[in-house]
């Protein structure tokens, strides 16, 4: 019998850690969303988790059906980082450096241009506070951070940062994120690197 | 692929210079002058080469100095 929680009407990240508590209790969890945010979010729990998720669309809500450990059975083993951890880049400004904004605008869109050309390239690049200007449709860096997602590198942007600014509708590239997985991304890094 | 790249004397060169392309319909991209033209920390342009002299016509015409024109492999 699956545990159910019912997550409509919860701010983010209420359904996210609601979930995991339940996940921790039982094998088999149903958590109910009512938002796109809250859906991806549980989602990427219950996977990094090595949980199946089954998603079934009903008139009162989104249904996540969560199955722990039958991940690994079918061929999907849990990523674990390796011994030095990946590197993750993170950009906490729309500019680059303190000082003059339009220079700090000139450098940042010069260094994403660059990180195309260069080598290591961060397998996780994490957008927070007004940061999250570039992920958005009229990013001056759009193009740029598009190459590397198709390139295969995870963009993340924080959440409660674009509800801030008024532009989580308007995200372009990348996945909307939490506290949480921005937290936990970052303490697994074997280097984080900060603009 | 290959790409025109035009050098300018300063940062806010580089700002002026965008705002003229852009005006002027030209698709160009402000990105840091590649290695291999200066080992400068400097702003440069890059634009699809046969655009060239339409954007060296809308450079003069709106006054703005650049400091040479090169072809690049990217």
């Amino acid at each position: 019998m699956a545990k159910v929680v019912d997550a409509r009407g919860l701010a983010c990240p209420q359904p996210v850690i609601l979930t995991r508590k339940a996940l921790a209790e039982t094998e088999d969890v149903i958590t109910i969303v009512d938002n796109e945010t809250a859906r991806a979010n549980v989602t990427h729990l219950a996977e990094k988790a090595g949980a199946t998720v089954t998603v079934e669309q009903r008139a009162d809500g989104t249904y996540l059906h969560i199955v722990k450990g039958e991940a690994e059975a079918a061929g999907k083993p849990i990523t674990l980082p390796t011994a030095g951890g990946p590197l993750v880049l993170a950009v906490p400004s729309h500019i680059m450096g303190r000082g003059d904004e339009e220079l700090g605008g000139i450098l940042i869109r010069g260094f994403f241009h660059t990180l195309g050309e260069v080598e290591p390239l961060p397998q996780t690049i994490i957008f927070f506070n007004s940061g999250v200007k570039l992920v958005v449709e009229d990013s001056p860096v759009l193009e740029d951070l598009q190459a590397l997602a198709t390139r295969g590198i995870e963009i993340l942007a924080c959440g409660t940062c674009l509800g801030h600014y008024g532009l989580t509708e308007k995200v372009a590239v990348g996945k909307v994120s939490n506290m949480y997985t921005i937290a936990e991304t970052m303490l697994r890094a074997g280097k984080v690197v900060s603009l | 692929m290959s790409y025109g790249v035009v050098l300018v004397p300063s940062t806010s060169h580089a700002i002026r210079a965008e705002q003229v392309c852009h005006r002027a319909g030209l698709k160009v991209k402000l990105i840091p002058t590649p290695r291999q033209l200066s080992s400068n920390c400097g702003t440069a342009l890059r634009f699809a080469w046969p655009e060239r002299e339409a954007m060296e016509k809308a450079l003069c015409e709106n006054k703005v100095d650049y400091e040479g024109v090169h072809l690049v492999d990217w």
